[in-house]
């Protein structure tokens, strides 16, 4: 899996429909090109990894979890800077993401300026 | 009854008609011969004494006929053996005094006969009307015997259903009927004879006692029916609840006669009442407890149901903040975002309400449901908690499912029970988690919900006990679902089981009837 920093697009990956649509439409509104995926492996199926330029990722979800995805990603040397957002996150939780590399650890739901912002840092890396 | 007819009398002996001629040629030749012994040992001639004793005799045994015939002989005789040659004034004058004594005998014969038929007519009737009292007597005893069964037989009833029976005079005030069991519910003793009504009034409960009299006074006074609750009180102080019905008797002219009626004695009955209602109370709080219990156990998985479409909301009211803040703000896209903020919201509150309906502890209430309905609320408010678990949940509702009369919150209970089990046995598996969930009609009476998974299976040497209260085989838990769902689906009318499936995992299934007319 191949996997460059060229493109600045904005993946988004939440099983929830709802939060997926309205995350989309707000990073549209902020001007960042995105796209929305149902699960982590609907992300890593779609072909799409050249262009991210930053991941935000659920964290529990069916099938493989956020934290999965980027430890996934990690091993494949394909760091996006990836910014959680999370319903239930612990201290553990986000220490440990953290710590793999995360940019961010929001808990949902979330200030737009700091996820706004989180998305411009991760973009300009 | 149907006397005899009267018997047929034959005036004159009832000997044969040779006999009785016989008798008057046999008693006039006796005469004769006794008369010629006389005249041979010289003695007076005394035919004449003799013949009037044969022909009387004859008269009296063998009738007037023979009598006449013995009368002539008589005469033939006397003329033609002692007195040959008498003149015939003499003779005359003899066979006069002959035929007045024939005469005399024949009326003494008849009058004879007239009372002998009389005695025997007597006799005849007395004999019938005798007959008559002996069957009447049979029949009065056999009355008298099945009147006694049957008082047994209502003694019997009386005393099994507590119910005694009275008869009332309003005007004299009397009792004039007080049935045994009356004694017993009132706690009168019997050999103390029938109560006044006054002793009557005296045991019913003092505060009872206004109420009591006002019912029966208006009820004679309108003559119309009574009835009425009271409490009795036995000389023992023991208190029993009562409740007595009364029923006026009127005469043909409208005037009021008595009451006739009952009194039953409902302790017993009321107590069982109150003990029922006391189990459904218990039943429901136990229910209740056991909703809030697993409920604790989703407090994750809902905090994180809410907690989406808020986390939406807040997104979409972002979203028409910027759209509204920029340079040259975007009317159209801030409106779009705007509704999707009232759609998220909207959500919210809809998932708060489904955790409260199933919270709430309430009178169960049973109206027409639609099973899946139910169902389909049951997976929106546990979709987070399979999703957690990495748990695909598969649906297979008969679209055409008929309603059942049922309550809901409880039923949706069942169903979050079977599920919530179904994913614990599910947690530690290393193969595809699969929750399958059906509502099919079993038959023509009764509709089928089944929940089957993947999981672990049934303990197999406990099957029988899943259903036991306290039995569990969690960490977590009262060990109560399984023994909660079955009442409740009992109490429905229902029928909840368990089995093994080929080659693992569980299945539940329960059964809710379908009303006799399924209205659509």
């Amino acid at each position: 899996m191949s996997c460059s920093k060229e493109n600045k697009l904005v993946a988004i990956v939440d099983d929830d429909d709802s939060v997926r649509g309205t995350l989309h439409e707000l990073l549209r509104s902020a001007g960042f090109p995105s796209r929305a995926f149902e699960s982590a492996e609907k992300f890593l199926e779609s072909g799409h990894l050249q262009e991210t330029g930053c991941l935000i990722t659920d964290i529990r979800m069916p099938g493989m979890s956020g934290l999965e995805l980027q430890a996934r990603l990690n091993a494949e040397r394909c760091r996006i800077p990836t910014i959680f957002i999370t319903a239930h996150g612990d201290e553990q939780m986000r220490f440990q993401a953290l710590r793999a590399g995360a940019v961010e650890f929001l808990p949902k739901p979330f200030d737009d300026e700091v996820l706004i912002e989180s998305v411009r840092a991760a973009l300009e890396r | 009854m149907g006397f005899p007819g009267k018997m047929k009398w034959t005036p004159g002996p009832a000997w044969p008609v040779a006999m009785r001629y016989g008798l008057a040629v046999v008693s006039v030749a006796a005469a004769l011969g006794l008369s010629l012994a006389f005249v041979h040992f010289h003695l007076p001639q005394p035919f004449g004494t003799f013949a009037l004793s044969a022909v009387a005799l004859t008269f009296w045994y063998a009738g007037t006929a023979p009598g006449i015939l013995a009368a002539v002989l008589s005469s033939a005789v006397r003329d033609y053996f002692f007195e040959p040659e008498i003149n015939t004034e003499s003779r005359l004058l003899f066979d006069l005094v002959f035929l007045v004594f024939a005469l005399l005998m024949t009326r003494v014969t008849r009058e004879r006969n007239k009372l002998e038929l009389r005695v025997a007519e007597r006799t005849a009737e007395l004999t019938q009307s005798n007959e008559s009292l002996k069957r009447e007597i049979a029949k009065h005893n056999q009355i008298e015997a099945e009147l006694r069964l049957s008082e047994a037989y209502l003694a019997e009833a009386q005393r099994l259903s507590h119910t005694g029976s009275w008869a009332w005079s309003p005007l004299s005030g009397d009792i004039r009927y007080w049935s045994e069991e009356c004694y017993r519910v009132q706690g009168f003793d019997p050999k103390g004879g029938q109560p006044r009504f006054e002793e009557f009034f005296q045991r019913v409960h003092p505060d009872d006692q206004p109420r009591v009299a006002e019912v029966i006074e208006r009820a004679v006074r309108e003559k119309e029916d009574f009835e009425f609750d009271y409490r009795i009180i036995h000389p023992g102080g023991e208190m029993r609840d009562a409740r007595s019905v009364g029923h006026p008797i009127l005469s043909p002219t409208g005037d009021l006669v008595e009451y006739v009626g009952t009194i039953i004695d409902v302790t017993d009955r009321r107590q069982a009442e109150k003990e029922r209602e006391r189990l459904r109370e218990a039943q429901a709080d136990l229910a209740h407890v056991s909703r809030m219990t697993t409920m604790g156990e989703l407090t994750a998985s809902l905090a994180h149901e809410v907690n989406q479409p808020i986390t939406a909301a807040v997104n979409g009211a972002s979203t028409c903040v910027r759209w509204l803040t920029r340079e040259v703000p975007d009317l159209g896209e801030a409106r779009e975002a705007a509704l999707g903020v009232i759609r998220n919201a909207k959500r919210a509150a809809d998932i708060i309400n489904r955790i409260r309906s199933i919270s709430k502890k309430g009178e169960s209430k049973r109206q027409l449901a639609d099973v899946n309905v139910l169902i389909g609320e049951m997976i929106a408010l546990l979709r987070n908690e399979a999703n957690r678990y990495s748990i695909s949940i598969q649906v297979n509702l008969d679209a055409n499912l008929p309603k059942v009369m049922a309550d809901s919150v409880q039923v949706q209970q069942v169903i979050m029970n079977l599920m919530m089990n179904s994913f614990d046995s599910m947690k530690d598996i290393d193969r595809p988690r699969e929750l399958a969930i059906r509502s099919r009609p079993a038959d023509d009476q009764y509709l089928m919900i089944s929940v089957t998974d993947s999981g672990v299976g049934l303990p197999s040497e406990q099957a029988n006990q899943i259903f036991d209260a306290f039995f569990t085989t969690k960490s977590h838990g009262l060990g109560m679902g399984l023994r909660i769902s079955r009442s409740i689906v009992e109490s429905h009318g229902g029928r909840l089981w368990a089995a093994n499936n080929a080659p693992h995992g569980a299945s539940f299934s329960f059964t809710l009837p379908i009303p006799a007319e399924a209205p659509e």
